[in-house]
């Protein structure tokens, strides 16, 4: 058999390696690697057919394509280099190929150290890549870690004029987060008496009879502030406006595209499987918290006037759609979750491109000033157009069919709580509408000479994801069936 | 007896300590510091000599080999001492510890 | 029969034709110059459209109740454990039915016209192949909503209505109140959808597991199976408070879209766009989409008694509401706007009477008057420039086809005898009337509904004498009007005859067999007869009251001292509904947000810094210690050992000691 998951991750890794090392070449070997990286997945996906099933009398989740070496082995440590895939990580190692592509053709004409920018760009979907197919937690935690410093650098290094603040922000709001989470996997590890750091060794143990209520509410709890801040959730979620205004437009794709979902990856796959007694008794906090986020994501989005912290703050509304969806423990909601991380990757990822060729373009970002952007610069008003409307979850794109499922998990499980998101959802078509109608309509107003139409390289970047936005949004089966062969079964 | 003599032998390492800990506390001559370091090591080689005496079995010799360590060490760390001291002599033409402070920027 | 099987299979078609001409005008309508800009390949697709719809719906009047679904499953989620325990799955379809099939006759036919008519009217624009691709887009959603089988799909497509809607509204962006009109117009339909989603979701969670098969939610939450709802008995007996709920926020759904009070707001201000896409919006498609989803809803799901009341009050209240605003208007499409939503509220109110198809009768004759009165207004502010009727007069001699094709329609709308609009207009009342027996409640809104028949005569034939009566303009800087070249014309044609003639359809036995149900065609017993005598007489009250006020270029002025100023006002300023709604938005909402935001800075993140802040000057305390001289910190080692050995000694017993451990 061969090891497709080591032979993608080795890709990921040379290629890295080669555009750091590359110099002035370094895009070419970054567009072939994630050319090369996409065909691959492709073929994983092709190839994935059917889920392995639960073995066992406590349904131990089999994966597919799995991998396993020792790593570290001494008598009361086991630590394992152990890979697989499921329709659920399928499907994000799906979107970081796409995003991945995307933004390589997006940055083409980086000229400010292109061969570290590249690098590190491949860098983050290397770690996004690591995350969604370790099955150790020393692994997953190793893979998590990687994505934290390139996105340090990207902000640091090509961000905007605070950039150095938001850099640091970034990174002890998220480095606090994931030391907490390791704290807590591994305390997970031990108290459970887990036989080795391998996912299906934790899952035994914490499914045996014996491992007490409260432990396991702690843990969850632990782990949910772990993999929370990096969705983000009220009241940690400062960081991302911060980070996403001063970061450069690949970072904030990448940002928001990947690293949002490695938070809900993580809390699906090391918290709600491992724990889902610690769940379903801590769950009105969760709750609680998603719809905190819900609200408060929309309502200050509301009141922002740059374009890029609009959107920001959007993604923390969406996030939280993911969070309620995961919090209702049901296939359906499971389902909802990762077909909403996909379509809030891509979206979101769209609109932070448009908005930095907005600032590209204009020299502003400010929604109050700029008017009227559409006659100059039509191609560039579309995109804007179609991630706005895809945010605000028209039929037709990729974010429909995953709010529908996520909000009819909701109404199952929470009744008329759902009025709250369906509420919000009303709020957020305002807000969107509000830019568009100031940013691309009425008169031009504040539009200088030189401002052109986006080149054609952001365009191609751009018309990648406004492809699948369509393509996934008219036919959702695709992800669907992919994503439910996968534990979604085992849910309530 | 036994405990009479232990006290003995804990309240001479005791009062060893007690002797170089004062010396590196007060003293802000290197080399008086130095001193004082040495003897507060031997403080606790002699614990490690005692209490060996009362080990048994494959183990019982562990106490001295320790002290032989702990003596080979003291007098590498005395040597690279006299070399800093030297060194700083050379520098600032003094030895006073409380003057070299410049690692602290 | 076997020959109408294959073509109802085929009806996914009718969309696709719309949906080709929206590709090839979106991407090669510049290269098309010669085209009209890709006007005529829109046209071209929408005729085979139409061709195709009309056929399908001669061929469903030919075999009664014959339902043709076709579905493809679009995401299936099997065996899950929760309600949608027999698995749950969303499909896509066509279901081929009587009311789709009349529906199918009104899009593609208006549709058509319009795209024809704006071959002409558009011509000058800018824009052109994003005009005829968002139109094409429009007829694609509108046919993919008649025709789906599901309510998901429904959704889908009734979205899809709205942005088009938001597109074409917005059809002139630079100009702000264009764009203002469009947000505003999908942000208030909006707020029925979301209603409308939760009403789905109600639905689809009660029924799960109940109907033939697996349920339900494993066949696709379908509306029908073979030729029955698939729900069976279950439509209109089952009654609980959750249904009742449902049903509400049906009704919500399709008054965002159908504009019915208080949701209205939206619809006068449409009038941004371009007069072609009011024509489209208001006969066929947009607004008709609500009616059809009440009509739909009360078929295949059912409606409770309580939410009948609820859609019988929500359309008569608007349609007097609306009437009321038309009486002073002096904007010419503004006040047929208005007629718009009062109209609905006809239609609205006979579904809630439980006269869906009579409902549905009054829609399609409406839309044959309603566009034929738009597309006049068009004519006429085509050829004078301007929308103000008090500017306007006499433009009969000039304008004689445009004034003739605007009279009839005219006469339908205020329901004069013979006309398309009287036969549906009275046999909703009468279909209301025949309930007033049983639910007294019904009784205001009836009498509502009868006065907005005199104020409809009033303020339409108000509308017709400032413009065309009269020996000249009052403007007279006013350009003379001259009729229109024959791509306008001949739409005006066609429509004037349908204005006059469609109320008639419904007499033929295989076509009221598209409206399967009581009252169509309009059955006339005595107390009937009683009924339309009066309502007649009312609209013939109006028109005369109008010709006294307006007729013969006559401009009527209120006495300035008079107490009918400050209602005139009220009116002018629609009840001070907008006013409100923007109140609502700018100091609640936007207010609100900017709390948060302050909140959000100095509160959540300046929590986070203070703790940081904390930590910081802590730290530059500790560094003091940092004195760099080594006994110094040999000082703090030995404390610290001391401090440890201090704490095993004493506290750590201590503490074993109170918790009881050993």
């Amino acid at each position: 058999m061969v090891p497709v998951l080591s032979l993608l991750l080795l890709t990921l890794l040379a290629g890295t390696v080669v555009t750091f090392l590359a110099g002035r070449r370094a895009r070419w070997v970054a567009l072939a690697t994630s050319v090369g990286f996409l065909f691959e997945t492709l073929w994983l996906l092709d190839s994935y057919t059917s889920w392995p099933g639960r073995s066992g009398a406590l349904g131990v989740p089999q994966y597919s394509d799995g991998e396993s070496y020792a790593w570290i082995s001494v008598p009361w440590l086991h630590i394992n280099y152990t890979v697989g895939i499921d329709g659920i990580s399928l499907i994000l190692i799906l979107l970081t190929a796409f995003l991945q592509l995307a933004t390589v053709v997006y940055c083409w004409t980086e000229s400010r150290r292109p061969s570290a920018w590249f690098g590190l760009v491949l860098l983050t979907c290397l770690g996004s890549f690591g995350v969604f197919i370790a099955l150790d937690v020393l692994l997953f935690f190793l893979f998590w870690e990687a994505t934290l410093i390139p996105m340090f650098f990207m902000i640091g290094f090509w961000g905007g004029p605070r950039r150095r603040y938001a850099a640091l922000k970034f990174f002890v709001y998220t480095h606090v987060a994931s030391i907490v989470m390791l704290v807590a996997l591994l305390a997970v590890v031990f108290y459970a008496h887990a036989a080795s750091f391998d996912f299906s060794d934790i899952y035994i143990a914490t499914h045996s009879s014996g491992f007490p209520i409260v432990t396991q509410a702690m843990l969850f709890l632990a782990l949910f502030f772990g993999f929370g801040v990096k969705f983000p959730i009220v009241p940690f979620h400062t960081w991302l406006p911060d980070a996403h205004v001063e970061a450069p437009t690949g970072g904030s794709v990448l940002l928001a595209g990947l690293l949002l979902k490695l938070g809900g990856y993580g809390l699906i796959r090391w918290a709600v499987e491992v724990l889902p007694q610690g769940l379903a008794h801590t769950s009105w906090i969760v709750y609680g918290v998603a719809f905190a986020s819900i609200i408060w994501g929309t309502v200050l989005s509301l009141s922002q006037r740059d374009l890029k912290r609009m959107i920001a703050y959007s993604s923390i509304n969406h996030m939280g759609i993911v969070l309620l969806a995961i919090a209702v423990y049901s296939s359906l909601g499971l389902l909802a979750a990762v077909l909403l991380m996909f379509a809030h990757g891509v979206v979101s990822g769209l609109l932070f491109m448009a908005s930095g060729s907005v600032h590209h373009t204009f020299g502003t970002r400010d929604i109050v000033t700029l008017r009227g952007i559409t006659p100059r610069t039509p191609v560039l008003a579309t995109m804007i157009m179609v991630g706005s409307l895809a945010s605000l979850g028209l039929p037709a794109l990729i974010s429909f069919p995953a709010e529908f499922t996520a909000l009819l998990a909701t109404w199952d499980r929470l009744g008329y709580w759902v009025l709250l998101p369906l509420v919000i959802l009303v709020v957020t078509a305002g807000f969107y509408l509000w830019m568009m109608q100031r940013v691309l309509f009425g008169p031009p107003q504040n539009i200088p000479e030189k401002a052109h139409d986006v080149d054609v390289y952001e365009t191609a970047g751009m018309a990648i994801l406004v492809a699948l936005i369509i393509l996934y949004g008219v036919l959702p089966g695709f992800l669907v069936n992919v994503i439910v062969n996968s534990p979604v079964y085992g849910f309530p | 007896m036994t405990d009479f003599v232990v006290a003995q032998f804990v309240g001479l390492s005791a009062a060893l300590l007690g002797i170089g800990l004062f010396g590196i506390l007060t003293r802000r001559n290197f080399i008086l510091l130095l001193i004082a370091i040495e003897i507060a090591i031997n403080a606790a080689v002699l614990n490690f000599v005692y209490f060996a005496g009362f080990a048994t079995g494959p183990g019982g010799v562990s106490g001295q080999a320790a002290a032989v360590v702990i003596v080979g060490l003291a007098a590498t760390e005395v040597a690279v001492g006299l070399a800093i001291v030297l060194a700083l002599n050379r520098q600032r033409g003094s030895i006073n510890v409380a003057e070299a402070t410049t690692l602290r920027q | 029969m076997g020959a109408f099987d294959s073509l109802f299979q085929w009806a996914f078609l009718v969309p696709l034709f719309p949906l080709l001409g929206l590709v090839i005008v979106g991407f090669f309508g510049d290269r098309m110059k010669k085209a009209e800009f890709g006007g005529w390949v829109a046209v071209a697709f929408s005729g085979m459209a139409m061709v195709l719809g009309v056929l399908i719906a001669v061929g469903e009047a030919l075999t009664p109740g014959r339902y043709t679904d076709v579905s493809y499953a679009w995401l299936t989620l099997p065996g899950t454990q929760s309600v949608f325990s027999n698995g749950f799955s969303l499909v896509m379809g066509t279901l081929v039915d009587p009311i789709s099939a009349l529906m199918l006759i009104v899009v593609n036919v208006v549709g058509f016209l319009v795209m024809l008519y704006s071959i002409e009217y558009m011509h000058h624009d800018k824009g052109l192949p994003r005009y005829y691709a968002e139109l094409s887009l429009f007829l694609v959603a509108m046919n993919g909503l008649i025709l789906s089988d599901n309510l998901l799909e429904f959704f889908l497509f009734w979205e899809l209505v709205g942005v088009c809607s938001y597109f074409l509204i917005g059809f002139y962006y630079e100009k702000p109140s264009a764009a203002s009109a469009a947000k505003e117009a999908f942000l208030v339909t909006r707020v029925g959808d979301v209603l409308f989603l939760l009403g789905i979701f109600i639905y689809f969670a009660t029924y799960a597991t109940s109907g033939g098969g697996a349920g339900w939610a494993a066949s696709g939450f379908k509306f029908t199976t073979g030729s029955t709802p698939f729900l069976g008995s279950l439509v209109g007996s089952a009654s609980s408070p959750t249904l009742t709920i449902a049903g509400l926020m049906m009704l919500a759904g399709a008054a965002g879209k159908s504009a019915q009070f208080p949701l209205d707001v939206w619809l006068p201000d449409a009038m941004e766009g371009p007069t072609t896409v009011s024509a489209l919006i208001h006969a066929a498609t947009m607004v008709a989409a609500g009616v059809y989803l009440l009509a739909v809803v009360s078929l295949f799901l059912g409606f409770t008694a309580d939410d009948r009341l609820a859609i019988v009050a929500v359309g008569g209240f608007t349609t007097i509401w609306a009437a009321s605003m038309a009486v002073v208007n002096t904007d010419i499409k503004r006040v047929v706007a208005y007629s718009t939503i009062s109209q609905l509220g006809y239609m609205v109110l006979a579904v809630g009477a439980g006269f869906a198809m009579v409902g549905l009768y009054h829609l399609f004759t409406h839309a044959f008057f309603k566009a034929l009165l738009f597309l006049a207004a068009g004519a006429v502010i085509h050829a004078v420039g301007t929308q103000d009727l008090l500017k306007m007069g006499g433009l009969g001699k000039s304008m004689r086809i445009t004034s003739i094709a605007f009279l009839i329609g005219a006469l339908s709308l205020s329901g004069f005898p013979g006309f398309a609009g009287f036969w549906s207009k009275d046999d909703v009342l009468a279909s209301v009337y025949s309930q007033v027996g049983a639910h007294p409640l019904y009784w205001p809104f009836l009498l509502c509904a009868l006065a907005t028949v005199f104020l409809t005569a009033y303020y339409i034939f108000r509308a017709w004498f400032l413009a065309f009566s009269g020996d000249h303009p009052r403007d007279p800087t006013l350009p003379h009007g001259h009729d229109a070249p024959w791509a306008m014309r001949l739409p005006l044609l066609v429509l004037s005859v349908l204005a006059a003639v469609a109320g008639l359809f419904a007499f033929l036995p295989s076509f009221s067999s598209l409206l399967p149900g009581a009252n169509v065609p309009p059955v006339y017993g005595s107390t009937d007869l009683v009924l339309t005598a009066v309502s007649a007489g009312l609209g013939l009250g109006g028109i005369g009251v109008a010709y006294v006020m307006w007729g013969n270029g006559r401009v009527f002025q209120l006495p300035s001292g008079s107490p009918l100023q400050g209602a005139r006002t009220v009116l002018l300023r629609r009840y001070y509904m907008k006013d409100a709604y923007d109140w609502i938005g700018l100091h609640g909402v936007y207010r609100l947000a900017r709390a948060a935001d302050f909140v959000d800075q100095f509160v959540i993140d300046g929590s986070i810094r203070g703790i940081e802040r904390a930590f910081s000057s802590l730290s530059n305390g500790m560094r003091r210690l940092q004195t760099g001289v080594v006994s110094d910190y040999a000082a703090y080692v030995v404390t610290g050992l001391v401090g440890v050995l201090l704490f095993f000694l004493f506290v750590a017993p201590w503490i074993f000691r109170t918790m009881g451990g050993g």
